[in-house]
């Protein structure tokens, strides 16, 4: 990974002299696909996992799930997001990608 | 830091370093409360005693290990998806 402060050299301080925009772009952004995964997360768990934890891996059925559900998710994501887009609201359609 | 997230921080212009361990560690204290969370909701049933009970304790055990390990195959497959995506674009 290469961080703008820490390339540069010249530049003592490593938040000195970055464009703060460009910064805050990319901490949204990564606030979003965080928050993607870990809503991806939770509803797998919840559709997926038995909570009766008889045993500490997953069994075959519940992996399938998974990347099923995982799929779905995705797909599902993507429809709501165009359906939003054709809504035409244009402010509320962000599809992450 | 998810491995989905990892392949996806070299794409975008990177925030610093300080910015990025903040969010791991609030990334690790939401994931740590949250799994405390769920297995207390499915595995503590019995409160005629204030220790776990044995089977309370496999239990806890049992549904930490999972999560981690869906966590890791939803890693995994969110990882999957965004490289797709990067080749799409």
């Amino acid at each position: 990974m290469s961080f703008f402060g820490l390339g540069g050299g010249q530049n003592a301080q490593p938040t000195g002299a970055i464009n703060p925009a460009q910064i805050e772009m990319a901490v949204a952004e990564l606030d979003m696909i965080t928050d993607v995964f870990n809503r991806l997360v939770n509803s797998c768990h919840a559709k997926c996992i038995d909570a009766k934890y008889h045993e500490p891996d997953l069994n075959k059925g519940e992996g399938v799930c998974i990347d099923r559900c995982t799929a779905k998710f995705f797909e599902v994501n993507k429809k709501v997001g165009e359906r939003m887009q054709a809504m035409g609201g244009g402010s509320g359609g962000a599809t992450f990608q | 830091m998810s491995p989905a997230e990892q392949a996806h921080m070299s794409k975008t212009a990177s925030p610093p370093r300080q910015i990025i361990e903040k969010k791991q560690m609030q990334d690790f204290m939401k994931l740590y409360s949250g799994l405390v969370e769920r297995c207390f909701m499915s595995c503590a049933q019995d409160f005629t005693s204030k220790a776990l009970t044995g089977k309370e304790g496999t239990c806890v055990q049992n549904c930490t290990d999972k999560f981690l390990k869906h966590s890791e195959r939803v890693g995994a497959r969110f990882a999957e998806h965004n490289a797709e995506q990067m080749q799409g674009r």
